[in-house]
């Protein structure tokens, strides 16, 4: 992986130095041909699906907006919106809902053997659809004017530091920027991008991919599972995630900067979390707006009058989907399941955790946030464990089941290895996470004095030669 | 008696809170308490106060307290 990245950063610089000499409508242009380059550079064939999507919603917008007569607008929501979940429908889930069909139907005492499709799936198909989703929602409640240009919009949606990851930005955003003149200072832009692709880079080939090494070791073995393996096995996980995740979306955001795009934050500090809402304001934020705005708000609007049950619906309902969302897989489904419970719980209880006192004295106040944060870092832990078992359930819950009633120091030598391997890939990022949210500034480093900032990075350099991962991988979020 | 003072009554009721005292610039960020949980049930009281109805396209367009406002003023012009 570090070597694609590399050669990512050769067509980065082969695209970026033409375009800081073009004008803005060359630019666009010239982004344009990169990302297609780019995607077809992962499979050629996928190319002509994301125009299909493109050409669908881009006449849908223009007419959406033409009509007065709403039937007519809201056919052409409708079709573009039945169009994208297709294409999504058919490579993702075809063969998911085939095999459950087929085995409730052999469960009911009839035979059938249904064709599978052998397909693959189309890189980013999530992340794209659920962009140019949003775009036609967003022109039918006439929150933005459909755009006129059809390079524009192409490149709304194909734009390649954010084509196979997110985040998921809103037409509304990301289109008006494309739309607009940019300007690439060095100040403001230019060596902000460079350090958030530096500090992305860390976060995904030092850390996550040095941890996902101890995470499938531990997540391997077969039962009976030892707690504390699984215990250990979910620490690792969830930075793993977490850093392969927010590593991509810092490199992205720092693209964007470098040729003068704001891109939005996608992760803002997840793990001082002290409940799931407040998870979920900080965690894939794009894909939380996304879903609040176009699912759960619908869903909970229409059934407004059922009170606390319509709330509760809408929640489960948004989280189920949202689970499906990561992947055609029972396991995610129920890690939807699981977080739909903790958020209805939370909207529930909520009137009677206001009612615990908060402790007067500042250093109280502290180790109670403390209490929490480590308190609902393991609620999270336990959702990864059920996320990770990718496609077998059971096992997740036997995994699960072995925290309560196998809890012992067994096989010693491997907890301590492991342990010791995870305190020194982390503790770097542990450090600069615990002054960001202390000073509050996810900039923190970047803006601290010269001296600090060269050791800092002649810190990450001399840990990323020394221990980086060069091994072939991706980033886990490509695969949704 | 207005439609922002009658809004501002069932703000302090949704919210519990006698202190609020809504301006039309008003968004989530300046209440305490204003999510998406507590949005629909704040949408819910204002159109049985109201006796109104909102569709899908409005309360997905609503922004601000102005938003609402305005809105609501419609309906009830109507």
């Amino acid at each position: 992986m570090l070597f694609k990245f590399i050669q990512f950063l050769v067509f980065f610089a082969a695209v970026y130095i033409p375009y800081l000499f073009l004008n803005h409508k060359w630019q666009n242009r010239l982004l344009l041909v990169a990302s297609c380059i780019f995607y077809a550079a992962w499979d050629w064939r996928f190319i002509f699906l994301i125009f299909v999507s493109i050409t669908i919603d881009y006449f849908c917008g223009l007419r959406i907006d033409k009509s007065d007569n709403d039937k007519v607008r809201k056919y052409f929501l409708l079709l573009s919106i039945f169009v994208n979940l297709s294409i999504l429908g058919f490579f993702k889930y075809f063969n998911f809902f085939i095999a459950n069909f087929s085995r409730l139907i052999n469960h009911l005492g009839f035979s059938i053997h249904p064709q599978m499709l052998n397909i693959l799936l189309p890189l980013g198909i999530s992340f794209y659809t659920f962009k140019t989703i949003s775009y036609t929602i967003d022109v039918y409640t006439e929150k933005i004017k459909p755009t006129r240009s059809y390079r524009d919009y192409a490149l709304f949606v194909s734009f390649f530091p954010l084509i196979l990851a997110g985040p998921i930005m809103r037409a509304g955003d990301l289109l008006r920027q494309i739309a607009s003149p940019r300007k690439v200072q060095l100040e403001g832009f230019y060596k902000e991008g460079c350090y958030l692709i530096f500090w992305g880079g860390f976060q995904k080939f030092f850390v996550a991919d040095n941890l996902a090494i101890i995470a499938n070791k531990l997540f391997n073995p077969s039962p009976p599972y030892n707690g504390i393996m699984v215990l250990l096995a979910a620490y690792a996980f969830a930075f793993q995630i977490y850093c392969d995740f927010a590593g991509y979306s810092n490199i992205a955001r720092g693209l964007g900067k470098c040729m003068g795009f704001d891109i939005m934050v996608n992760f803002n500090l997840p793990y001082f979390a002290t409940n799931p809402q407040d998870f979920w304001n900080r965690w894939h934020i794009s894909l939380s707006n996304w879903l609040r705005e176009y699912l759960y708000n619908p869903i909970s609007f229409s059934l407004r009058r059922w009170g606390v049950w319509g709330v509760s619906i809408a929640l489960m309902a948004t989280f189920l989907l949202c689970g499906l969302w990561h992947g055609a897989y029972w396991n995610y489904i129920i890690w939807g399941g699981y977080w739909g419970i903790l958020l209805i719980s939370y909207a529930l209880l909520r009137p009677l955790l206001a009612k615990i006192p908060n402790p007067k004295k500042a250093i109280f106040q502290k180790v109670w946030f403390f209490i929490r944060v480590i308190f609902f870092f393991h609620v999270i832990c336990f959702g990864w464990v059920i996320f990770k078992a990718e496609g077998n359930a059971t096992k997740a819950f036997s995994m699960l089941q072995s925290l309560f009633c196998n809890f012992h120091w067994g096989r010693g030598v491997d907890i301590k290895y492991s342990a010791m391997g995870m305190i020194s890939f982390l503790w770097l990022l542990g450090i600069v996470e615990i002054v960001q949210y202390w000073k509050n500034d996810p900039m923190v480093v970047y803006k601290s004095n010269s001296i600090l900032k060269v050791c800092f990075c002649i810190l990450c350099l001399y840990l990323l030669l020394s221990c980086g991962v060069a091994s072939e991988g991706s980033f886990i979020y490509f695969q949704f | 008696m207005d439609v922002r003072d009658k809004m501002n009554g069932i703000f302090r009721e949704v919210f519990n809170d006698d202190t609020i005292q809504i301006k039309p610039e008003t968004t989530a960020n300046d209440i305490e308490g204003w999510d998406s949980f507590s949005h629909v049930t704040l949408i819910t009281a204002i159109e049985i106060r109201f006796n109104i109805k909102f569709s899908i396209k409005e309360f997905m367009s609503f922004k601000s307290v102005g938003d609402l406002i305005r809105c609501i003023e419609r309906k009830v012009v109507v």
